[in-house]
């Protein structure tokens, strides 16, 4: 096999598939990607066997072939190069590959064993704008549980009704919900797709304008995006009913700048304890927030925040970390807080857009 | 005929030769077969990737090995599924709560079993004082016996019932909080904080608690500094009317090696006892748990139970338990007689061997009386109770024979022992100072 091509396109196609690669892989080859040359295509794939990248560039193909090149490799030979174009060729077992400063010689591993990705028909899809897509995971996928206890909770739950497609993730000390408009109407069944694969190809889909189109069934999800096909595996299980546990009334609300409440958490974390606590005072009367932390071997820190405050006052307790997480997902100036009091959780709002909510759990002090 | 079962796992075997071991633990992990019907084998396996590469790629080995096996075979074909343990149905059976209630197991850890609760608490004449008392102090934490202290013989209900008063507090006042600790945790907790050079950080701990239940305090004596640390804890506590609940397996003023200070501390709120259950009791717990299990048990054989199991209650549920096995295994009911083969040696307490000096020191130790007089031929009243006891206890739980107790004793004739134990036992029916003196008597010597 013999090609030359754009070097940038190849180095980004790379360094994508990269991210897809087992580090410590039972099978040697899975931490290869595969580079397949066909009529004047390049087509790169990797996969963990979770989820799977395919991305066709064009070059210039001499002679046509197959080889699996160690993902690492090729990716961090390329990410340090300079040039316009690069030519690689195949030479027994030795990958050789050269842009116009520099040469290297990487050995392969047998391509028989690498696998074929699963491909999705398309009977079952949907449609939303990229850059929604996006906003949704961004928005809702740090709060996935860590711990592989409860493998739902380490997923991204998406589903669609009446014109929205909903993501949801939560750790069950803090929940964020984010709609996005689901361009193709109908309904969407709840599929969770775990949060890191999510994460990718939330990245995948970060240039791409315009709309994209999921096809899925009961245990893949993919996408086609210009040269770009990702697919997943959908984790089999159920998310807990989320929505009976939103409150639905609340005694305090208050509305504050998202700016200053951040600015405010930032400082408050020099003198955080090791659970972050952050105690949060709503007072009506000084039309206020107050934010304190408190670290015996530190010292402490008073904030306050202007607030429009309605309803009684009130003082609880939180992972401040949890606070900030939220903030960074609302899009607006003003974000809006609602409260039932010590020991109840906080719903933290978009205060002009109704299409974010995040509720996180006060700690217990 | 083969179940499909081992049908599968000597395909793995055979396949396990023809393929490399990177690639069969990659593939063929978690797979297994669904079901054979017609001879189309549907082979289950965990993820979409998997399905696409066995059909592809192994598809002609899977089915060469197969029919090795099993010549009825025709086809494979491959199905998703989450493995035989994991099935469908299961999971969705118990969706998992989320919001508060895990939330609170980590902020408001409380360290206690749920399991143990008032409602599962058995109560006799045994343990009914000890049961009131904790009562008491769920309806009137802090005020109305403030420490309780609970103390008895292992194996009665103490940590079930000093659980069940956190529990249910947990429940009426869920914005309190409440932490059950071992003194052997709160030892080693105390001992980690001293060395990452946290003590701070520990006192603050345990000064939060508005309930702290704290189990086998007899455990803190002996140590110095870990008695000191709990004496100023308890202090700030009991100041601040946070509520304190001990259990321990003596009464406070018979541990030895723990200061006044800390006795009469003690001493302060409520010292209730257990003690173990009386036969009626005995009779009510096994049908209690018996029934809890649908377990249905002859009269004469429940009675066999609480006549030869005088121990503890964990025994009686250990007892029954063994009779439960049997008699799912057998399937037809148990004759008394059955019970008898099956709990030999399950009866009484395993005694250790235990020298008549021993008993004899300990014994004098405990009314304080010189040990060398227990073997002379005085009768002073002081002397003559604890040797009347000593003799007692030599026979009735060590079953040595009179004549012997008596020459051990200071060559004594054996009528005078017979008269002694009759006397101690005359005495118990109707002197519960005497049978409280016997039961310390009894956990010392064990």
């Amino acid at each position: 096999m013999k090609f030359e091509t754009q070097l940038e396109t190849l180095k980004n196609a790379a360094a994508t598939a990269a991210r897809f690669v087992e580090r410590k892989a039972n099978l040697p080859v899975l931490s290869c990607v595969l580079l397949t040359l066909e009529g004047s295509r390049l087509t790169i794939r990797a996969t963990n066997l979770e989820c799977g990248v395919e991305i066709v560039i064009p070059a210039k193909v001499v002679n046509g072939g197959v080889v699996a090149v160690p993902a690492a490799v090729l990716a961090g030979f390329l990410s340090n190069t300079r040039g316009k174009t690069v030519s690689a060729q195949l030479v027994g077992e030795v990958f050789k590959i050269e842009t116009e400063r520099a040469s290297a010689s990487i050995k392969t591993l047998p391509h028989e064993d690498f696998p074929v990705l699963p491909r999705v028909s398309a009977e079952k899809s949907f449609t939303v704008k990229a850059a929604d897509f996006v906003r949704a995971i961004h928005s809702v996928a740090y709060c996935a549980s860590l711990s592989a206890i409860k493998p739902e909770l380490q997923s991204v739950l998406l589903y669609g009704n009446a014109g929205k497609l909903t993501a949801v993730a939560t750790d069950s000390f803090r929940l964020a919900e984010k709609q996005i408009p689901l361009r193709s109407g109908g309904t969407v069944p709840e599929m969770l797709l775990p949060a890191r694969n999510a994460a990718e190809l939330m990245r995948i889909l970060e240039g791409v304008g315009g709309d994209v189109e999921f096809y899925y069934n009961d245990n893949q999800l993919s996408t086609q995006t210009d040269g770009t096909y990702y697919t997943s595996r959908l984790l089999d299980g159920t998310f807990p009913n989320y929505r009976q546990i939103l409150p639905k009334t609340f005694t305090t609300e208050a509305v504050v700048l998202r700016e200053d409440m951040a600015t405010a958490l930032k400082s408050l974390s020099v003198f955080a304890d090791k659970f972050a606590q952050v105690s949060l005072a709503i007072e009506p009367a000084k039309k206020a927030m107050l934010l304190t932390s408190r670290n015996p071997d530190v010292g402490e820190q008073i904030s306050t925040v202007k607030a429009a405050v309605e309803g009684d006052s009130v003082a609880v307790s939180f992972n401040g970390r949890y606070l900030a997480d939220s903030l960074q997902a609302v899009g607006g100036d003003s974000v809006r807080l609602h409260s039932n009091g010590p020991g109840k959780a906080m719903l933290i709002k978009d205060a002009s857009d109704d299409s974010f909510l995040y509720l996180a759990m006060p700690m217990n002090r | 005929m083969t179940t499909t079962k081992e049908l599968w796992e000597n395909t793995l075997v055979e396949l396990e030769l023809s393929i490399s071991k990177p690639n069969f633990n990659t593939w063929f992990k978690d797979t297994h077969i669904v079901r054979v019907e017609d001879g189309t084998v549907s082979l289950g396996v965990p993820s979409q990737f998997a399905r696409d590469w066995l059909s592809t790629k192994f598809h002609k080995d899977i089915l060469r090995s197969l029919r090795t096996l099993s010549e009825s075979v025709r086809t494979v074909e491959y199905v998703i599924s989450r493995g035989p343990k994991r099935s469908n149905e299961e999971t969705r059976q118990v969706p998992p709560p989320v919001g508060e209630l895990p939330l609170e197991a980590v902020h408001q850890k409380s360290n206690l079993n749920p399991r143990f609760t008032f409602s599962t608490f058995v109560v006799g004449p045994f343990n009914e004082l000890a049961h009131a008392a904790a009562q008491a102090v769920v309806r009137k934490p802090g005020i109305a016996y403030n420490p309780l202290l609970v103390y008895g013989p292992t194996g009665l209900g103490k940590t079930h019932l000093i659980q069940a008063i956190g529990n249910h507090f947990r429940v009426s006042a869920p914005e309190r909080k409440v932490y059950y600790v071992t003194s052997e945790k709160f030892s080693m907790d105390y001992v980690s904080s001293l060395q990452a050079g946290k003590v701070q950080s520990f006192k603050e701990k345990y000064r939060q608690y508005d309930l702290l239940i704290m189990d086998d305090v007899q455990f803190l004596a002996g140590r110095d500094k870990i008695k000191e640390e709990f004496f100023h804890l308890f202090n700030y506590l009991h100041d601040a009317n946070k509520q304190l609940v001990f259990s321990s397996d003596q009464h406070p003023n018979v541990i030895q090696n723990l200061e006044d200070r800390l006795k009469s501390r003690f001493s302060a709120g409520m010292i209730v006892s257990v003690t173990p259950p009386d036969h009626q009791s005995r009779l009510a717990i096994i049908r209690s748990k018996a029934a809890a299990h649908n377990f249905i048990l002859a009269d004469e054989v429940l009675e066999y139970l609480a006549t030869t199991i005088e121990g503890n209650v964990r025994e009686l549920e250990g007892a029954l338990n063994t009779l439960m096995i049997q008699f799912e295994m057998r399937g037809q009911p148990l004759t008394v007689n059955d019970a008898k083969t099956l709990l030999r040696g399950a009866g009484g307490i395993q005694k250790k061997a235990v020298s008549v000096q021993e008993v004899v020191k300990t014994i004098a130790n405990f009314y304080g009386v010189e040990e060398g007089s227990i073997y002379e031929k005085t009768r002073r009243k002081e002397v003559v109770r604890p040797r009347q006891v000593i003799m007692f206890l030599l026979r009735e739980d060590f079953r040595i024979s009179f004549p012997t107790i008596g020459e051990k004793l200071g060559g004594r004739d054996h009528t005078t022992v017979i008269h002694s134990c009759d006397k101690i036992k005359n005495d118990l029916r109707g002197d519960s100072v005497l049978s409280n003196e016997l039961h310390q008597i009894r956990m010392m010597l064990k």
